[in-house]
């Protein structure tokens, strides 16, 4: 199945991640808690797909958004899946615009986040 | 959700709201403080996703409705009031409330809806004087939508004439998103932005502005020109997560009137996207244009390891300090060189473990500190002054037991000095002093030990005052009032039923007297001075060890005992000759550079008897002392011999022996011998 990169600040949603993408088969191949090390996570795991909390506290210059365009200019193949609150629409349309592949509410539902997943996968 | 999630779930929450109130407390004092108000925003959103996710309905809810008015201070539609702050702090505080429900597992029964009301309430009150373009996408809807209803525009019709000639496919896309899709708005941008990447959208029913801004109901019409058949589109469509129902079909046109100028202009939206949207393909030059969205301060990063783990991971350095010490010892008596060196780098790597391992025990003690400015902002407003806190040197780290008694202590003190030491604003202005009382919090780093002062500048104790309430109280004979000082009065101060009823309901039934305070740092090893000046203010000192578990200590001997002596405690040792020793008043002393020092036989104090027979010291032999210091008051320590400087792990006495006069603890020494920890409290009088 597929390595997948978690990004995300709180240790609790990197845990409820981990725990479903476990179930379905998937490799966790990295966690990161901030988007600098987010970025440097993907640089050399190489990860078939990220999941990327959008509302990050700044890191050397790098928040949630700054990493989805990184790792785009790194890697414009990247499939990054935007983990996003409510309210936060117009980062979300920003990470689109920057090319993530998909995007997910908090709370996370598994069924949507499995489905949602696949579906990114299965895309070229 | 599982069990396993709610410990992470409660201690990261915690450290949320703890952020939280130190954010709100700097916001209040500068409304325009953007990096506190991101903060706390963010702290919201993130106690909002956990919540919602464990199922904790109600702390999801306020969370909720705190991030929603939040976000109106972010984006200046509404002004930080003291009103709103105050609404927030009681947002935190139901948190802090609910998340203690959930803490002990009991079913909620907190009422939240006054604090929902109150939130909404701010939210609804005077509504943003800019154009309210977000009251349209929720009630304007457009159930369902056909080619028709595309309005197309002149340039438009051109465009599709050219794209059909051009040998483009043209077809018409019916996307219908699942029902109560979560923010529609972003989900037509991801599926616009897909259908960019394959194509040009020709035209959009409702127009891409209005599906931008969430102004259609389930499903939109899209026209696009591409060269790939319409199955594929119809798969990739299908592929986008929400997305309910897909139905391409040819686009034939049927030229209606184009007199009304759409401003959904194609071209022009398709102009602002960077290169990874643009048909070409050209991505990986991303040189977007956008600002980043404002900053977010920065989060201390750490893993988290249950405290008892790493007590039982130092008792176990403790073990292992003791048996290297054995070791190094036996190897130099043994004489091997192989294996000297081998113990020699034992000995580097075992310091230096030990010494990483205290550093995991260390906690800045802002950990408890940042929480003071709330605490000292409710009580002022309860007392009706104004106060102005300020810490310094709050980044010093300390034990973290350490650091667990000193939390109620210190408020006592902060209570203390709103409560009795701060004048009203009116009596301040009276006296010419600032109305804006201060209190300072100043944590400094000595050798061995930090020192935490709490200080304002109030009224100062008066000395006669507290005399004859100790004279009313029993506690002292009327004839000690007129020759009390500040030592005397910080010994009425802190016995136990000098504090007043009244004391005990100003601190919210705490009922801790300031003998409380002494009791709780002395039995972590520490001491309180105090000193006072009528009318400019009271000062308390704190002096507490770093740690517990490991201190630096020199060994001495009584005969034939071997005693520790914390190293913090220690201002010098010498060596005089037994002439030296004067008598004054039936009390032996010493002169050291001109200051007179009480000097205390140590095996008379601590009753080590002499067995077998006396060995009493030469006549000429020079005889050792350790100065000690406490209370700034010094002490010359009479011993046998000193060993020498050493760490010690601390092992407390049990229960049955602890009150033992002079001794604090015991330890084990490298051959295994017990030595005695010498409490220097105990000696001083």
């Amino acid at each position: 199945m597929a390595r997948i990169l978690i990004v995300d600040d709180a240790l609790f949603m990197r845990q409820v991640l981990t725990t479903i993408f476990i179930a379905e088969g998937h490799e966790v191949c990295g966690e990161a808690s901030n988007a600098k090390d987010g970025v440097e996570k993907y640089k050399t795991l190489k990860p078939d797909l990220v999941t990327m909390d959008i509302v990050m506290p700044m890191m050397e210059e790098l928040d949630g958004i700054g990493a989805v365009k990184e790792i785009i200019r790194l890697d414009p193949k990247a499939k990054i899946l935007v983990i996003s609150a409510m309210s936060q629409q117009a980062l979300v349309v920003e990470a689109i615009r920057l090319g993530a592949k998909d995007f997910l509410n908090k709370p996370v539902n598994p069924d949507r986040l499995k489905d949602t997943v696949r579906k990114i996968l299965a895309n070229p | 959700m599982q069990d396993s999630y709610r410990e992470i779930f409660l201690s990261e929450s915690q450290e949320y709201l703890d952020n939280m109130n130190g954010c709100l407390v700097k916001l209040e004092e500068n409304p325009r403080d953007l990096n506190s108000l991101n903060e706390i925003f963010r702290c919201t959103h993130t106690m909002k996703g956990m919540s919602a996710t464990m199922g904790y309905d109600k702390i999801a809810q306020i969370s909720h409705q705190m991030e929603d008015l939040l976000d109106e201070l972010r984006g200046q539609k509404k002004a930080v009031t003291s009103n709103i702050i105050d609404t927030l702090f009681a947002g935190v505080d139901l948190l802090e409330q609910l998340l203690q429900e959930v803490r002990l597992n009991q079913e909620s029964k907190t009422d939240i809806s006054a604090c929902m009301e109150a939130l909404k309430n701010l939210l609804l009150e005077e509504p943003p004087p800019g154009p309210s373009e977000e009251a349209g996408p929720l009630t304007r809807k457009t159930p369902f939508i056909t080619l028709d209803e595309v309005e197309w525009t002149e340039v438009e019709l051109i465009k599709f004439k050219e794209a059909k000639e051009n040998g483009f496919n043209v077809f018409k896309i019916q996307i219908t998103l699942s029902e109560n899709c979560p923010m529609k708005e972003a989900r037509a941008f991801l599926v616009i932005t897909n259908l960019k990447r394959r194509g040009e959208i020709l035209a959009a029913a409702p127009s891409l502005e209005a599906l931008k801004e969430g102004r259609f109901d389930r499903s939109f019409l899209i026209v696009l020109a591409v060269k790939e058949k319409s199955e594929i589109l119809q798969q990739e469509l299908a592929g986008i997560s929400e997305v309910d129902d897909v139905k391409v079909s040819s686009a034939e046109i049927k030229p209606r009137a184009s007199s009304l100028s759409e401003p959904a202009h194609p071209q022009e939206t398709a102009s602002e996207p960077s290169a990874a949207a643009t048909p070409s393909g050209g991505t990986g030059s991303a040189g977007a244009q956008t600002e980043q969205p404002s900053s977010y301060l920065k989060k201390i990063q750490s893993i988290r390891i249950p405290v008892q783990r790493l007590d039982k991971i130092m008792n176990l350095m403790g073990e292992l300090a003791i048996s290297k010490i054995r070791l190094v010892q036996v190897v130099q008596s043994l004489k091997i060189q192989e294996l000297e060196e081998i113990s020699f780098t034992l000995d580097h790597l075992t310091s230096a473990l030990q010494n990483e391992i205290m550093q995991t025990r260390l906690l800045p003690v802002a950990y408890i500190l940042d929480n003071f400015t709330r605490v000292v902002r409710d009580l002022a407003r309860r007392k009706n002054k104004e106060i102005d806190l300020e810490i310094t040197g709050s980044e010093i780290e300390l034990d973290r037991v350490v650091l667990d008694g000193i939390g109620d202590p210190l408020i006592h003190l902060l209570r203390n000095a709103i409560d009795h030491g701060l004048e009203t604003p009116e009596e301040r202005k009276a006296k010419g002093k600032n109305p804006k009382g201060k209190i300072s919090i100043q944590v400094t780093r000595q050798k061995g030990h930090i020192s935490i002062e709490v200080a304002d500048d109030g009224r100062g104790v008066d000395f006669a005052a507290v005399g004859k309430k100790a004279v009313e109280k029993g506690l002292i004979p009327e004839q000690e009032v007129s020759h009390l000082d500040e030592k005397r009065v910080l010994e009425i101060l802190t016995m136990p039923g000098f504090s007043t009823a009244k004391e005990i309901t100003d601190t919210s039934g705490r009922g801790v007297g300031l003998d409380v305070v002494k009791v709780k740092i002395e039995s972590l090893g520490g001491r309180v001075d105090f000193e006072t000046k009528i009318g400019l203010g009271t000062k308390f000192l704190l002096t507490l060890p770093l740690t517990l578990a490991i201190i630096k200590a020199m060994l001495v001997k009584v005969r034939q005992e071997i005693l520790a002596v914390p190293l913090m405690n220690i201002r010098e040792t010498i060596k005089v000759r037994p002439e030296e020793i004067k008598m004054v008043q039936h009390f032996e002393v010493i002169n050291v550079r001109d200051e007179v020092i009480p000097v205390i036989r140590l095996e008379k104090e601590l009753g080590i008897s002499l067995n077998r027979t006396q060995e009493t010291t030469g006549i000429n032999e020079a005889i050792p002392l350790v100065i000690i210091e406490y209370e700034k008051k010094a002490l010359a320590l009479l011993v046998n011999q000193i060993i020498g400087e050493q760490d010690i792990v601390v092992k407390p006495l049990p229960s049955f022996v602890k009150k033992t006069k002079g001794i604090a603890g015991a330890t084990i020494l490298g051959d295994g011998r017990v030595a005695l920890i010498l409490d220097i409290m105990s000696l001083k009088n």
